[in-house]
């Protein structure tokens, strides 16, 4: 397809700028990310032309504003959902479950009413 | 890991959360959109029965220390040292490289390029990220960035001089676009005034940078490992 | 062999392995090492890895590298279709025009189904 993704001779997006010291993993996120796609992938219902396929489909706003592993992790749930490893729905709705665990966790104690 | 400096590279990464190494963060801060996502997916994936959360730690724990361009440098060293290996090596990079246990996932068939006073090799992909993981490890963030995968061939020169690299007109800088699944690594010329150091003393001059091409080796540099 | 992934295997089944990309099969090639050829200006809406800056313009294959399945068919399901790759040098001028360097070069691993005889 003729996505963003293919930028040899564009031009605008600046210098090369490298990272001293550059960590092989930039979060935690990340390493789970990486670990996660290659783990899927074990399991041979997908091809890596379709894995790179999904990421490419990536809507072109989101592709170049995002960090690499977020293209992965794109292209992850798009094949788990397409290959029917998990719904979308139950994606959503464990992403919502953490997200309220963790606020509980981060909310400070609510005020104890006066005895 | 290393945080002495918290330059973020290739511009602003928006998903690039800035831990401060695992052991400190606190327990209770609010995670980020991509972390519940990831941590989503690994639940229920674990709970399918889909991935056994201790191969993804071994998997992490192989690709950030264990295999890494430490690998390509030696391939490097024993170049310079033994012509009939690097004869070998540049008619047929994987056999040579199988037999040092350094083929395999993304690096399955593999061509070495030398570079010489008259020719200088630049890797790149234009189209992704591909990179010769078994003999370089996993690629830096620049390498997967917009700025080098689009300019790295319309605008080679730039970009080598942007990292220190600068050429003369009549040497030809050859940009190879790794578009298949062939995995290119650069065998940089050595340098002069090594002789007689060891394989290993050649090996740690050699950075990763100089196997895909944006350096050349210097015996000034002391090998910096994330470079 | 598919299946869940065990930490025991991480370095068999990923580390070293070597996915068949490259095949076995025997297929003749349209070129060889010296042929002057030209990239088609073919604009698939699937999954290609002929990229847009190369279509249209002329280089030399460099070498041949063999078989290996063909990631447009793969990609969407429908089959590897088996055919050569080859590096293929494209000179600096051709690609970006008289500005452009002129001992330069830029070569792309290309796929039979990729070219036509220049």
């Amino acid at each position: 397809m003729n996505g963003v993704h293919d930028m040899g001779g564009m031009h605008g997006f600046g210098p090369v700028v490298p990272e001293r010291n550059e960590p092989v993993f930039h979060a935690e996120w990340e390493r789970r990310a990486f670990a996660l796609t290659l783990a899927i992938g074990a399991w041979g219902r997908w091809n890596l032309d379709m894995s790179r396929f999904a990421r490419e489909q990536m809507p072109p706003a989101d592709y170049l504003g995002s960090g690499y592993y977020e293209k992965w992790l794109f292209g992850l749930e798009k094949l788990l959902v397409e290959h029917g490893f998990v719904t979308r729905e139950e994606i959503e709705r464990r992403v919502a479950d953490l997200r309220a665990e963790r606020r509980a966790q981060t909310q400070p104690e609510p005020a104890r009413e006066a005895e | 890991m290393s945080h002495d400096d918290h330059a973020h590279g290739q511009g602003h990464d928006p998903a690039h959360d800035h831990e401060h190494g695992d052991e400190s963060h606190p327990h209770n801060r609010p995670l980020s959109e991509v972390e519940l996502r990831v941590k989503a997916l690994e639940s229920l994936l674990t709970e399918k029965g889909l991935v056994d959360p201790v191969a993804l730690d071994e998997l992490i724990d192989t690709y950030e220390r264990k295999v890494g361009p430490q690998n390509g440098a030696r391939v490097v060293a024993r170049a310079w040292l033994d012509p009939e290996f690097k004869r070998r090596l540049l008619s047929d990079a994987t056999g040579v490289l199988a037999d040092m246990g350094l083929i395999g996932r993304q690096g399955e068939d593999m061509v070495v390029l030398e570079n010489t006073p008259k020719v200088h090799n630049l890797v790149v992909c234009t189209l992704c990220s591909c990179y010769p993981w078994p003999v370089l490890g996993l690629p830096p963030v620049w390498y997967k960035s917009a700025p080098y995968r689009s300019r790295a061939v319309i605008d080679s020169r730039g970009v080598l001089r942007e990292f220190g690299v600068d050429l003369p007109d009549d040497v030809e800088v050859r940009v190879w676009d790794s578009t298949a699944e062939l995995r290119y690594l650069v065998l940089p010329e050595r340098p002069p005034e090594t002789e007689g150091l060891s394989e290993d003393e050649l090996a740690a001059l050699v950075t990763r940078d100089a196997m895909i091409g944006t350096a050349k080796v210097n015996t000034l540099a002391r090998r910096d490992r994330s470079r | 062999m598919p299946g869940l992934l065990q930490a025991a295997d991480v370095w068999k089944r990923v580390v070293w392995n070597r996915r068949a990309a490259r095949l076995d099969d025997d297929v003749a090639p349209r070129f060889k090492p010296g042929d002057r050829v030209v990239a088609r200006n073919v604009h698939p809406v699937g999954h290609t890895r002929l990229p847009r800056y190369v279509r249209s313009r002329q280089g030399v294959v460099d070498r041949d590298h063999g078989v290996f399945v063909f990631p447009d068919t793969h990609a969407l399901g429908l089959g590897k279709k088996p055919q050569h790759v080859y590096s293929v040098r494209f000179a600096a001028r051709e690609l970006w025009g008289p500005a452009a360097p002129a001992n330069d070069a830029v070569y792309v691993d290309l796929w039979d189904d990729y070219l036509d005889q220049a």
